[in-house]
């Protein structure tokens, strides 16, 4: 039969605080690598019974959230009291689980946490004769060194919502000026200035009435202006995946207290065989979307204007 | 020294589109080996740190009128770059092919490929090329493949017992259909880590495996066809898991285990481009070695082609040096 069910794997089931499958490794994968932007970076994974978020920091001055909610799963057993976090290699899990996404081949994998060494537990769960496994060594996370509690500027929100491919292009555009990027939202006329200073200076407009197809959405009040560092700004657009761009998808901009930036992307995690184009807007079930946010701080002398 | 012959349709086939972007991806310079039967390409048989490879050839499988001499008993071998062995012959094709259609025949009799020596430009020194002539009515285009000096008699001889020796078949082999799978797999496996552990047991069991302090990531391919040796497995390791029961068959004496390099192992998968019907996997005795056999199908049947044989042997990496 198929589930060798003998008595040390039933214990071992039941200690378990987390057992999930999943059956679009590849959805996951692109959503992770969004977040992917140097070679080292340690992530903080923390599982609950609404899902499992994936944290990555960069020098205090930048965080990245993957959220996976537990609708992504085909089977979600959640069994914890608190909420376990636990710390890993995000490159080496992301090398990881696109092993057992094979394309062409529908993969159902099982994910566990913890294994009798605290470790993470994958293992491929939809053929009887071939099998991938592995078991990630876990770290106790360091707690997250700076607090990124997002709050809203002010009574009314300051956000836009801009076609994420071509956020991304004005965002690599802006790399030949380097250093750091001002970014200007203005009532009237409405409009979404980034300008990046450094090597010369070069100076990107959405204007929200001229191009509605490319900026979607816009609230603004008051004109509000700060200053990020490129680096930071880049990481959070650096690894979009195709399929974001593909489905025409917009990411949502929003400048909270002190300037501070929340960048959310919308990845999807359809089944591959499933994942049928409804139409050009790319509409797909709220539940096979994962959500990515950055958060990214202003540069200290950001001034509001 | 004289090497002449044509090249088949057959031939032109099996080496431009298969074997020879097969073989250029384990390795840009090989050895071509021809005697009076066979043609040969091999891979590093001379040195034993690399992947070995051999590609063998009858020649009715690739040539017409062959005509070979040597005063070492008809054997002829040289090295010669890949690349530029597959560019000569895929360009002369597609002038062949441009002939035939004005002649309206067929291209088989044109190509022709030997052995010559010539004055290159700028040199004072003759030197060996393996040259390729189309010839139309009233034009003929030549092609010239810079190839080493033809190695001497002691070097073929050493050549010659490294293809024998690599005769000898593990005990036990286990056969995998889907090599694309298994590609895509140690390709994305690659990134993981650089030592793969390969157990092969009689039970018909392929496990593949990659430990680091940080992850242990693995493979099971399990009832897979054997071929040789060959025992059942025990009930009781049905249940466990693929690490568990691979131990076990190791520790019975039904399962070998060596360390190769990931990277020989993903270069041996790239033999796939020859499109082989099928490959073998088994340990040679001793842990000596990781054989890969493929097989290839007369086309249309379930019949092995004899007349093309393909194999790879991965050096086994030394547990201690890692």
């Amino acid at each position: 039969m198929s589930s060798p069910a003998t008595e040390a794997e039933a214990a071992a089931a039941a200690a378990a605080d987390l057992i999930c499958h999943l059956d679009n490794v590849q959805g996951i994968v692109d959503a992770l690598s969004s977040v992917r932007w140097k070679r080292h970076q340690d992530a903080v994974v923390e599982v609950s019974e609404h899902g499992v978020v994936l944290i990555v920091e960069d020098s205090g001055c930048l965080q990245a959230k993957v959220y996976l909610q537990r609708e992504l799963f085909i089977r979600y057993d959640y069994h914890a009291q608190g909420r376990p976090r636990f710390g890993v290699g995000l490159g080496l899990f992301v090398d990881c689980l696109s092993t057992f996404s094979v394309p062409g081949h529908s993969n159902t994998i099982e994910m566990r946490y913890p294994g009798p060494d605290m470790q993470l537990l994958l293992k491929s769960i939809d053929s009887l004769d071939a099998c991938i496994y592995a078991e990630i060594r876990t770290r106790i996370p360091e707690t997250i060194s700076w607090d990124y509690d997002f709050e809203p500027a002010g009574s009314s929100p300051l956000s836009f919502t801009v076609r994420s491919a071509a956020l991304k292009e004005a965002i690599d555009d802006l790399e030949w000026p380097g250093s750091s990027v001002q970014i200007t939202l203005q009532p009237a006329p409405p409009s979404v200035t980034f300008k990046g200073e450094g090597h010369g200076d070069l100076q990107i407009e959405f204007m929200y009435y001229a191009n509605t197809d490319l900026l979607i959405a816009f609230h603004c009040d008051h004109a509000v202006s700060h200053r990020y560092k490129y680096k930071f700004l880049r990481a959070t657009t650096s690894n979009l995946p195709s399929n974001v761009t593909k489905d025409n998808r917009g990411s949502k901009l929003t400048i909270g207290r002190g300037g501070m930036l929340k960048v959310q992307h919308l990845v999807s995690v359809a089944r591959s065989s499933a994942a049928h184009q409804h139409s050009a807007s790319g509409y797909q079930q709220p539940s096979r979307i994962a959500y990515v946010e950055f958060f990214v701080k202003p540069e200290v002398d950001g001034d509001d204007a | 020294m004289k090497f002449k012959a044509f090249l088949t349709d057959n031939g032109v086939a099996l080496l431009e589109k298969r074997f020879l972007p097969a073989l250029d991806k384990i390795d840009r310079t090989c050895h071509l080996y021809l005697t009076r039967d066979h043609a040969a390409f091999l891979h590093n048989l001379l040195n034993g740190d690399g992947l070995q490879s051999v590609a063998q050839f009858r020649i009715e499988a690739l040539f017409d009128a062959y005509r070979i001499s040597s005063q070492n008993d008809d054997r002829i071998a040289f090295a010669v770059d890949l690349s530029l062995l597959h560019r000569a012959i895929r360009s002369s094709v597609g002038i062949c092919n441009e002939l035939a259609a004005d002649a309206g025949g067929s291209a088989s009799d044109r190509l022709q490929i030997k052995l010559v020596k010539k004055l290159p430009a700028n040199s004072t020194q003759p030197m060996p090329f393996l040259t390729f002539e189309t010839k139309g009515y009233k034009s003929a285009v030549i092609q010239d493949v810079p190839i080493s000096k033809p190695m001497s008699r002691a070097q073929v001889s050493e050549l010659q017992s490294a293809l024998d020796s690599a005769h000898a078949l593990p005990r036990t082999l286990v056969q995998v259909h889907d090599l694309n799978q298994l590609q895509s797999f140690v390709d994305r496996m690659r990134h993981v880590g650089d030592v793969l552990n390969v157990s092969i047991s009689k039970h018909g069991d392929l496990h593949l495996q990659i430990a680091t302090t940080l992850i242990t990531l693995g493979a099971e391919f399990r009832k897979l066809p054997i071929l040789g040796e060959r025992a059942d497995a025990p009930p009781e390791d049905r249940g466990l898991s693929a690490q568990a029961r691979s131990e076990r068959a190791v520790s019975r004496g039904d399962a070998e285990a060596v360390q190769v390099s990931v990277k020989h192992f993903a270069k041996s998968l790239q033999c796939h481009t020859a499109r082989p019907d099928c490959a073998f996997y088994g340990i040679a005795e001793q842990g000596a070695c990781l054989t890969v056999i493929f097989q290839f199908f007369i086309p249309g049947t379930r019949q092995t082609d004899k007349s093309i044989s393909l194999y790879c042997r991965l050096p086994v990496l030394d547990p201690g040096t890692n």
